[in-house]
């Protein structure tokens, strides 16, 4: 054994030695290396940001007042925050790989947290998200929709007022708390209407060990400031006039309660039957407020339905699954369009049913959950 | 032991607040390869493997989405299950580029009123890591558990 000493001893000293001057490389790049000032070249000359080099793309961008989606507040797993960089954004880096396809990896597109600017680069922003601003804004009211679901109000304080499409999202930041160690980034549809311009309403449903529904339910209070920022998302109404299907369940409530409402104040007559989905009556919100529209407009009618067991439960409407009331309520198809919000189960469900009642993929839009 | 700059990756993404609320360890002060070793050696003694648990799970999760909700028979009748669904999407903490949908799966034995909670994100990570997730964590399988609720139990043959 003696003779193997002398090899043990010198693979540690080197590996040792391999970890020292890494450490080192790493103190060094972090606190002594200055990129000094680089230029982001956004959308062709379309925006040119002088930034300190050093920073990752999104968080470069973030300075600049430029919000790219992201949800897992850099950190390299949520794959959001994917740019066109067409120059000077050094090899994919091995983080960024399994969250890129091969045909994107081909088109240049980097995941924006996971590039560092070094040096000049240029990029491409779709131009929607050019106009995607930060909000600050004070928490006017938090209601009670069911058990598991609430309405956040919020009165915009910086810029004071906002525009958006019915349909679109925001994300809303929930700042570091207990274990949280730093904020994170949640999108949730807008469900106020789009003509109110100095506050938002969001509505959110519970996720067991969320971050940010769990920092709404149990610590954000009336009064309190948040951030959020957007507008996002291309979840909107077309403008064919086509009559429509408006499928959702649970939270997917948000961008129809928002649509619905812009439709009246606009004056925008068009035939629609929305569908929601519950499994008791305890699930179940905003049921008066829409057959009062349902009342309004004749255009537009009002289907909730119950898939739980009828035990105690007493119901005098629609009862099953969404997908069979849909299929029992929508004969033909082929002129409509489908909005279906929701869960994706639900959304692949609803979708085949519509499939088959004549909606085309086409002709359908939904908004996926998250 | 050292770890590799990607385990202590894969570390950070599991810790609590990264991805979700409470992470992937639990309490458990266990190094991430002797979770999974440990685990492992388990599945192993009982005669089962990490592929056909994580079967199971899977057909079980998609059985139960389609309840929409509400509680359905699932593993032949033996078993029952309902899908909880929540917002958005989570991303493996082992950064494969994977996401699942949000929200778990609440499975029943009714001959013993056992059960045990997970998610779709679980079913991937014992699929592809045989990762069964720290004690104490939410959604922690229990490979005996899981292996005695799904008949996968092979010692006796």
């Amino acid at each position: 054994m003696t003779f193997l000493q002398p090899i043990l001893l010198a693979t540690l000293a080197a590996c040792g030695l391999t970890t020292v001057l890494a450490g080192l490389l790493l103190v060094a790049e972090r606190y002594l290396v200055r990129y000094g000032t680089c230029r982001i070249d956004v959308n062709a000359g379309g925006r040119v940001l002088e930034v300190e080099g050093g920073q990752s793309l999104l968080a470069s961008l973030m300075g600049q007042s430029i919000f790219i989606p992201s949800a897992c507040g850099g950190r390299g797993t949520c794959a959001y925050c994917k740019l066109k960089v067409l120059e000077g954004g050094g090899p994919v880096a091995p983080t960024e790989l399994p969250l890129l396809t091969e045909q994107e990896v081909a088109d240049n597109v980097r995941i924006s947290c996971q590039v560092k600017v070094r040096n000049d680069v240029r990029i491409e922003v779709p131009e929607p998200l050019l106009s995607v601003r930060e909000y600050r804004g004070v928490v006017e009211r938090i209601r009670d929709l069911t058990h598991d679901i609430k309405e956040l109000r919020i009165r915009l304080v910086e810029p004071r007022e906002i525009d958006f499409t019915a349909g679109q999202y925001v994300q809303l930041e929930a700042p570091a708390y207990g274990d949280n160690p730093e904020p994170v980034y949640r999108a949730y549809s807008m469900s106020s209407v789009p003509s109110e311009k100095a506050a938002i309403e969001l509505i959110l449903r519970l996720v067991p060990g969320g971050i940010c529904t769990t920092w709404v339910f149990t610590i954000l209070k009336e009064g309190d400031e948040v951030t959020f920022n957007g507008p996002y998302g291309g979840f909107r109404l077309s403008d064919t006039g086509s009559g429509m299907v408006w499928i959702a369940g649970g939270s997917g409530m948000a961008p129809f309660w928002s649509m619905v409402r812009h439709m009246k104040q606009q004056g925008l007559a068009r035939p629609c039957r929305y569908f929601f989905g519950a499994v008791k009556q305890r699930d179940l919100f905003l049921v008066d407020e829409l057959r009062q529209l349902e009342k309004e407009l004749d255009w537009f009618t009002f289907t909730p339905a119950l898939s739980g067991p009828t035990d105690g439960d007493e119901w005098p409407g629609e009862r099953g699954r969404i997908t069979e009331v849909v299929a029992k309520h929508v004969a033909d198809g082929s002129e409509l369009e489908a909005y279906l919000c929701g869960s994706p189960g639900m959304i692949d469900a609803a979708a085949a049913v519509l499939r088959g009642k004549g909606i085309t993929e086409e002709r359908t839009y939904f908004d996926k959950f998250g | 032991m050292k770890q590799t700059p990607e385990e202590r990756r894969v570390l950070e993404r599991m810790a609590p607040g990264v991805l979700c609320r409470e992470g992937f360890l639990g309490e458990d002060p266990r190094p991430l390869q002797e979770i999974l070793d440990t685990d492992g050696a388990r599945v192993e003694a009982l005669g089962a493997t990490h592929e056909e648990i994580a079967r199971h799970l899977r057909e079980a999760y998609e059985d139960a989405a389609m309840g929409f909700g509400n509680e359905v028979p699932v593993a032949g009748g033996r078993l029952r299950a309902v899908w909880h669904e929540a917002m958005g999407f989570i991303p493996s903490p082992w950064g494969d580029g994977a996401r699942f949908p949000k929200g778990e799966v609440e499975l029943t034995d009714p001959r013993t009123a056992r059960a045990l909670r997970y998610t779709p994100l679980s079913v991937h990570m014992i699929a592809r890591y045989g990762f069964y997730q720290g004690r104490g964590s939410r959604y922690r399988v229990e490979p005996d558990q899981v292996v005695a609720f799904f008949g996968l139990d092979r010692r006796g043959e």
